[in-house]
C-alpha cells in the first residue's frame, strides 16, 4: 500500500473512531447537562418561592389547612405546596413518579420543607422528564450528521494535503527508484521539496546512483582493457603456432608438441573468455530484446548438443509440455546456460544413461528441468557448486576448470531466473529453472 | 587479392602477413590509424582487416573513411575488445564481419572466404572428391547422380571448413572452435570432433569408401585431394 493511501486511510479509521465514540457518549452527556440544567432551574423556582412566602406571606397560597397546587395544561410542570407533619424534613430533587388527574407521569421533583411560623409546610416542585429529555435525540442526530460532514471535509483535506507533502517522495520514486533501468544511468535532477527529509533522501539515493554507477563504469573499463591485454598476447601465439604447423620442415615430433601447445592455449583462451562472460553478464552489458519459443531453443540446443550423447549413448528426451513464446531474454545466453546444464548432465552421466528436459507449467511458474542419470551430486557439496573455480571431488579427471555452473548462474541471476538443484547421489541431479513472469509472453 | 591489414600490434600482423601471402594473397600492412587513413584514401583494396584498439586512432572512424574511400573493399573487424556493443556499431557502420580476438588464422580465412562468395558472386563451387560432388554455394553433396542427404547441418560445415583448407591438417580444436565457436562453455577437450567425423564417413561410406578423409595420426583430420 502507499504511504499516502495509508495515511489517508488511518486519518479516516481514527477519525471516524472518535467521532463514533463522541457520539455514543452523547445522549448521557446531553442527559446530565440537561438534569443538571432542570435542577437549576427548580431551585430558583424555589428560591423564588421561598422569596414571595417570606414577602408575601405563606397566605398567598395556602390558607388554612388546604393545600396548593397547580400545574401547566399539558402537565409537564407542576408546582404543590402542603402542610406537613411538624417533624417531617425533606430537601431533595429526585424523579418519581406523581399522579395528576388519572395520569401518572414521570418527575423530576424538587421537595422541600420550610417553616412559617411553628407551621411546617412541604413544597414540590416537578418537571415531567419526558419534557426534560425531548430534546437528546434530535441533538444527537444533529451532532451526528455535523461532525460527519467535518469528518469527510476533513478526511478530503488531508488527503489533499498529504499528497501534496508527499509529492516530492513520488517523484523520488516514479523518476529514480522505479523506472531506473540499470547500468543507465540519466543525469541528476534535483527534486524540489521543501521537507528536509525528502531532500536527504533524494541526495542519498542520488550519491549511491553515482557510487554504483562509477563502480560498473570502472569495471567496464577494467573487463575492456583486461580483455584486450589478455587477448591480444593469446591472439599472438595462436597465429603463430598455426603459422608453424604449416611449414614443411617442421618435424612430425616438433608437430606433436605444438599441438599440446595448441591445446593448453585454447583452454587458457577458454578460461580468460568464460570468465570476461561473466564479468560482462555481472556488468548488464548485455541486451534482454531477444523472443523465442521453448520448442524453438530446445530444439537448437538439442542440434548443437546431439553429437555428444554418441560416446556414452545417451538417450536425450525433449518433453515440451507447454510451449511458450519467452521474451525479453538474451538468446545467445540462454542458450549457453541450457547448452552448459545439458553438457554437465551428459559428462557426468553413466553409460546409456537418460536426459529429460523438460518444459511445463508448475504451480503457476513456467520451468524448465533438466534430469539425468549421472553420478549426482554430494550433499556437502550442493551448496559450492555454483562458486567459480570449485570442481566437484568425482569431476578431477574431467576435462574442465569448474566454470560451466557459474555460467550457468550468472545468466541465471541475469534473467532473474530461480534455479533449484535436487540430487541424490549414484542415481542423477535435477537442475530446475524457473522463469520469472516477465519472461513469458503467451502460452502457444 | 589486395589486403589492407591495419593491427598494431607488429606480432600479430606479422603473422596474418605470413598467412594471407601464402594463400595467395596481396598483403599491405600498417601499425598505425594515420598511415592506415592515407593508405585508404590513395589505394582500393578488396579486402581491409581492421584492429579497433588502435592507439593513435578511433578504430570505427576508420571504418567510416573505408566504406567513403573504399566503397568495394569488405571490411573485417578484428578486436580485442570486449564492448559487447562494438559488434553491432561496426555492423552497422558497414563491416562485413567482425571478428573477436583470439581467431583462428583458418577461421579468418573461412570468413574471407565467405564474403567473396556473397560479394563477388562465385559461380557454382563444387569440388570433386573420387565421385563425391561437394557443392559448397548450396551446401549439397551428391555421389555421382545419387544425393547424399543423410548429412547434417554440422557434418556439412566440419567437411566444408576441411575442404576450404583441404591438405592441410586441421586438429580437433581447430575444428572444434569452428563448429562450436559460439558457445561458451567449460570444456577444453573437443573429443567429439572424432564422433562427427566418424558419422561422416559412416554416412559417406554408404556409397563408397571416403579415403580423401584422412585421420592425422595424433594431430587432426585433413581432406586429401588434388581438385
Amino acid at each position: 500500500m502507499k504511504l499516502q493511501t495509508k495515511l489517508t486511510f488511518f486519518n479516516a479509521i481514527s477519525k471516524l473512531v472518535i467521532v463514533t465514540l463522541f457520539v455514543l457518549l452523547l445522549p448521557g452527556v446531553i442527559e446530565n447537562i440537561n438534569k443538571s440544567y432542570t435542577d437549576d432551574r427548580l431551585i430558583k423556582q424555589k428560591d423564588k418561592l421561598l422569596e414571595i412566602v417570606q414577602q408575601q406571606g405563606i397566605k398567598t397560597y395556602i390558607d388554612g389547612d388546604e393545600s396548593y397546587g397547580s400545574y401547566l395544561p399539558l402537565k409537564e410542570e407542576y408546582i404543590s405546596l402542603d402542610v406537613a407533619p411538624p417533624k417531617y424534613h425533606l430537601d431533595t430533587i429526585q424523579n418519581e413518579k406523581r399522579m395528576v388527574e388519572q395520569d401518572t407521569i414521570d418527575y423530576r421533583i424538587l421537595s422541600h420543607t420550610f417553616k412559617v411560623g411553628k407551621k411546617n409546610y412541604l413544597l414540590e416542585i416537578g418537571k415531567s422528564t419526558e419534557s426534560i429529555g425531548e430534546t437528546t435525540k434530535p441533538l444527537q442526530n444533529i451532532a451526528f450528521q455535523i461532525l460527519i460532514g467535518m469528518v469527510l471535509l476533513t478526511i478530503l483535506a488531508d488527503q489533499a494535503f498529504s499528497s501534496y507533502i508527499l509529492r516530492p517522495l513520488n517523484i523520488i520514486i516514479r523518476t529514480k527508484l522505479v523506472s531506473k533501468k540499470f547500468p543507465s544511468f540519466t543525469a541528476y535532477k534535483q527534486v524540489r521539496t521543501t521537507t528536509s527529509d525528502f531532500q536527504h533522501l533524494d541526495i542519498s539515493i542520488h550519491k549511491m546512483v553515482e557510487a554504483i554507477e562509477k563502480a560498473f563504469q570502472k569495471e567496464r573499463e577494467f573487463i575492456s582493457n583486461a580483455s584486450h591485454e589478455l587477448m591480444t598476447p593469446i591472439s599472438i601465439m595462436q597465429s603463430k603456432i598455426e603459422n608453424m604447423f604449416e611449414q614443411d620442415d617442421v618435424a612430425d615430433e616438433t608437430k606433436l608438441r605444438l599441438l599440446e601447445m595448441q591445446k593448453i592455449l585454447y583452454r587458457l583462451k577458454s578460461i580468460t573468455k568464460t570468465l570476461l562472460l561473466i564479468s560482462q553478464i555481472e556488468n548488464e552489458q548485455f541486451l534482454r530484446e531477444d523472443k523465442t519459443t521453448t520448442a524453438e531453443l530446445l530444439q537448437e540446443l538439442y542440434d548443437e548438443i546431439s553429437i555428444r550423447l554418441q560416446d556414452k549413448n545417451i538417450s536425450l528426451v525433449l518433453l515440451v509440455t507447454d510451449n511458450v513464446e519467452l521474451i525479453n531474454i538474451n538468446k545467445f545466453l540462454l542458450f549457453n546456460l541450457l547448452f552448459n546444464l545439458v553438457n554437465n548432465a551428459i559428462k557426468y552421466n553413466r553409460t546409456d544413461g537418460e536426459i529429460t528436459v523438460s518444459a511445463r507449467w508448475h504451480n503457476g511458474r513456467y520451468q524448465v528441468s533438466i534430469a539425468d542419470t549421472g553420478i549426482g551430486i554430494a550433499e556437502e557439496e550442493l551448496p559450492h557448486i555454483f562458486n567459480r573455480f570449485k570442481k566437484m571431488k568425482k569431476a578431477l579427471s574431467q576435462d574442465s576448470f569448474g566454470l560451466g555452473l557459474p555460467i550457468v548462474k550468472s545468466i541465471a541471476d541475469f534473467h532473474h531466473i530461480d534455479i533449484s538443484v535436487i540430487s541424490v547421489q549414484g542415481e542423477g541431479s535435477t537442475f530446475t529453472l524457473s522463469l520469472p513472469p516477465g519472461t513469458i509472453n503467451a502460452a502457444l | 587479392m589486395n589486403i589492407l591489414i591495419i593491427e598494431d600490434e607488429k606480432a600479430l600482423a606479422q603473422e596474418l602477413e605470413l598467412f594471407l601471402t601464402k594463400n595467395n594473397y596481396v598483403c599491405e600492412v600498417c601499425y598505425n590509424g594515420s598511415s592506415a587513413s592515407e593508405k585508404i584514401a590513395v589505394n582500393l583494396y578488396d579486402f581491409i582487416l581492421l584492429d579497433l584498439g588502435l592507439p593513435d586512432y578511433e578504430g570505427l572512424d576508420l571504418l567510416k573513411e573505408a566504406r567513403q574511400t573504399n566503397p568495394e573493399a569488405a571490411c573485417i573487424i578484428l578486436t580485442a575488445r570486449a564492448e559487447v556493443n562494438d559488434r553491432v556499431i561496426g555492423l552497422d557502420l558497414g563491416a562485413d564481419d567482425y571478428l573477436a580476438k583470439p581467431f583462428s588464422l583458418l577461421e579468418l580465412q573461412s570468413r574471407m572466404q565467405a564474403i567473396i562468395r556473397r560479394k563477388f558472386g562465385v559461380p557454382q563451387n563444387v569440388v570433386d572428391l573420387d565421385g563425391f560432388l561437394v557443392n559448397l554455394t548450396d551446401r549439397t553433396i551428391m555421389y555421382h547422380v545419387n544425393p547424399v542427404n543423410t548429412i547434417t547441418k554440422k557434418e556439412f560445415d566440419l567437411l566444408a571448413y576441411l575442404l576450404l583448407h583441404k591438405n592441410r591438417t586441421l586438429t580437433r580444436a581447430q575444428l572444434g572452435e569452428h563448429i562450436w565457436g559460439s558457445v561458451i562453455n567449460d570444456d577444453y577437450d573437443s573429443n567429439f570432433i572424432d564422433a562427427h567425423i566418424k558419422n561422416i564417413r559412416k554416412k559417406l561410406s554408404a556409397f563408397a569408401p571416403a579415403e580423401w578423409l584422412e585421420t592425422v595420426r595424433g594431430l587432426g583430420y585433413r581432406i586429401k585431394t588434388n581438385a
